[in-house]
């Protein structure tokens, strides 16, 4: 079984990846170990480091933290509107953009490119235009439809991040869905013609069927990005999770109680590995719930 | 944006990894640092870490700094700025043992730095050439610790006037408001639908401090959160009921601007209540708006203000305490705090210096001095931080209607404890 060779084999191997296994353990591994071991401690770490092993009361601190259910809401109701919204607008941009319409080239281009700008620009552009006086209010006037305090009203402003997230986010969905949409052998809408099939059919029978592995993709990638929402919100209320709270998330909260708050990153480590716990469930809901597995 | 995200959750736990590994660093450096210091002449260099300013500002502290090496030259000051996120940048070096040997702290954030024995306590250092009685007494009194030692030396400081608009009051004919009631009335004639309002609020507890206990209640208590009071709320009542009765008070995003003093300045709030530093943003920014400062209104008769103040503090692990305390000595001494005050940028917090640069008869800073004795200084404790956290979340929403302020009050009350209880 284990003859020399193999053994050799095996070494070169190692030896060949141990850069890589080096990096990986001092800059992944290593830091989730240290994240697992800071939640279980009460780590104060200004003033001569103190870890003092607390069993799991960060974790049922958690319960009992009122912020922490804000922010939980706050990133659940986030994730249940951005990450369908996104898939949508997603798969819709790439079907009419496979559709063979002239200029398709440049308007690939033009929807890609809010992908492209940093989140943080992102934010400030958006910030600027969410003003009371900014454009976006302009154009709603415009239409005789009310105007938001967008930055201020507790009500409307984790919408104006969802609206700013999904516009940012669904274009590169929309080009993973395009890269997929040609890999459909026309064969397949040749035979949906001839059984009579109109346009609608087509897209409903054989392009949302065939890319559904696609989907599943998307889906898990945008659950796992929006449940990490972070710097959109931070720059929108300066860190403060304000205003009243609504622009709170876990990832947030979790900066706040690890870098503002004195002495208590145990339970932000804590936080952070319960909001893993979260993620790994959402995503394997999803995986139980889409059936076709076997290409993802 | 996907990797990014994905990289914060891994770069937050790297932090912590990375800041172990580079107080291992730190170490030897500073220790190869002594080794040429002694192989040389005795040359030391000090590290000084602030927050930046406008560049007058800059202009005047780095002025202040090549006085003090003209009179020590042996002493070279390596001048840091952070420009953003200043408390997490200080902490995380402090942590990792690569602490500047003196930096600014905010009295707000002193009583929790004292607690965790990061900061050297200056009392033995302190000769009587340094005349520590010259200091105003709040100002000084923020910096103590509760073993009753001294950790910082405050370098300046601002209260809060009231600015109003020169014209607008002339035009509908009203006198400066003396007290909040007359305040109220003027806020009501000023304001001109939603164009105008007539009182420009911030919703911060940091501004609302000394109005909050000027019914006699108090915000904090044995360190932790006790504004639910009724009292509060009776003090509290008039600035919501200013925004949602009368129409005559709002917040300046409400107007699109970022702040009260760019709201003054854009002319949509005829009176706010700033500091120190919104005259020299208003005059550069806004030369067109013509504006006045006066005392706070008093309420029931009693005067009252905030007052900010900031800090030189040492780093207990600095090699070169010597060296930086003739830094924060001369920063804050009479020589160093007259060149640093001069341009009026900030508030001498020396009472000779002020006297020495008459602020108290400046036109539009005699309200700001004034306020000095009587003012409120922002800080109570190492639970504030929470404590404000939490009031401003829920007094927003009160503010804009959303909840009753007695409500909402109690709302952020029971958090704010609970939090502190978990703590």
């Amino acid at each position: 079984m284990f003859s020399r060779k193999r053994w050799k084999e095996a070494g070169t191997a190692y030896t060949l990846l141990s850069p890589t296994l080096f990096v990986l353990l001092l800059f992944v591994i290593g830091p989730i170990l240290f994240a697992i071991y800071l939640s279980f401690h009460k780590v104060q770490l200004l003033g001569g480091a103190s870890f003092e092993f607390v069993g799991f009361d960060n974790f049922t601190r958690i319960l009992d933290d009122t912020r922490a259910k804000i922010a939980l809401w706050n990133t659940v109701k986030y994730v249940a509107i951005v990450v369908p919204t996104q898939t949508m607008l997603a798969l819709v941009l790439a079907a009419t953009l496979n559709a063979g319409l002239k200029g398709e080239k440049f308007f690939r281009i033009v929807y890609f490119l809010p992908t492209l700008t940093s989140s943080a620009v992102l934010t400030l552009i958006f910030m600027w235009m969410y003003n009371q006086n900014g454009l976006v209010n302009h154009v709603l006037q415009f239409f005789g439809l009310p105007t938001y305090n967008w930055l201020g009203d507790p009500s409307v402003a984790l919408n104006a991040i969802m609206i700013m997230n999904i516009w940012s986010t669904a274009p590169f969905f929309m080009v993973i869905y395009l890269a997929a949409l040609q890999d459909i052998p026309d064969s397949l809408y040749e035979a949906a013609e001839l059984d009579g099939a109109n346009a609608w059919h087509k897209f409903w029978y054989v392009t949302v069927p065939y890319l559904k592995p696609v989907t599943s993709f998307v889906v898990i990638m945008g659950l796992i990005g929006t449940f990490q929402l972070f710097d959109q919100s931070y720059i929108f209320s300066g860190g403060s999770g304000g205003p009243n709270n609504a622009t709170l998330t876990v990832v947030l909260l979790i900066y706040q109680y690890a870098f503002k708050s004195l002495g208590t990153m145990g339970y932000a480590a804590a936080l952070a590995f319960a909001l893993a716990i979260v993620i790994l469930l959402a995503t394997w809901l999803q995986r139980k719930f889409s059936k076709e597995e076997s290409l993802y | 944006m996907m990797k990014k995200k994905q990289w914060f959750a891994v770069g937050m736990s790297t932090m912590l990894f990375g800041s172990v590994l580079a107080g291992c660093g730190g170490e030897e450096k500073t220790a190869k640092n002594e080794n040429k210091g002694e192989t040389k002449e005795e040359q030391v260099e000090v590290t000084l870490a602030g927050w930046g300013g406008n560049p007058m500002e800059q202009k005047l502290l780095k002025q202040t700094l090549d006085e003090f090496e003209k009179k020590y030259p042996n002493i070279k000051v390596k001048h840091e700025v952070i420009s953003d996120q200043y408390m997490d940048v200080i902490k995380t070096r402090l942590i990792g043992g690569e602490g500047p040997d003196v930096f600014y702290l905010d009295a707000f954030e002193a009583p929790a730095m004292i607690e965790t024995g990061v900061l050297e306590p200056l009392d033995d250092y302190v000769t009587d050439d340094f005349d520590i009685n010259d200091f105003e007494k709040p100002l000084l009194e923020a910096f103590k610790g509760p073993d009753g030692k001294i950790y910082g030396f405050p370098k300046d400081y601002s209260t809060l006037a009231l600015f109003y608009n020169k014209k607008m009051f002339a035009e509908a004919g009203l006198d400066v408001p003396k007290t909040w009631d007359e305040l109220r009335e003027a806020a009501k004639k000023l304001t001109k639908g939603t164009e105008v309002y007539g009182f420009g609020v911030a919703p911060e507890l940091a501004r609302l401090y000394y109005i909050a206990e000027s019914k006699g209640g108090k915000v904090v208590t044995d360190n932790k959160a006790t504004f639910a009071d009724p009292k509060v709320v009776e003090a509290l009542q008039p600035i919501v009921d200013m925004r949602l009765k009368d129409k005559s008070a709002a917040q300046p995003n409400e107007v699109g601007a970022g702040w009260g003093g760019e709201m003054f300045g854009q002319q949509k709030a005829a009176m706010v209540i700033e500091g120190n530093w919104a005259i020299p943003f208003l005059q550069e920014t806004f030369p067109n708006t013509e504006f006045g400062t006066a005392e706070v209104p008093t309420i029931d008769g009693k005067k009252g203000t905030m007052a900010y103040t900031v800090a030189y503090v040492m780093n207990k692990d600095s090699q070169k305490k010597e060296a930086a305390w003739k830094l924060i000595s001369f920063l804050t001494g009479k020589e160093g705090m007259k060149i640093w005050t001069s341009k009026g940028f900030a508030l001498p917090t020396r009472k000779s210096v002020a006297a020495e640069l008459g602020y108290d008869k400046d036109e539009l800073r005699a309200a700001l001095v004034a306020g000095a004795p009587y003012a409120t200084v922002w800080q109570n404790g190492t639970n504030l931080p929470i404590i404000m956290n939490n009031f401003n979340n829920q007094f927003v929403s009160a503010f804009l209607g959303e909840q009753p302020l007695a409500e909402a009050l109690k709302k952020a009350q029971d958090i704010a404890n609970k939090e502190i209880e978990a703590k």
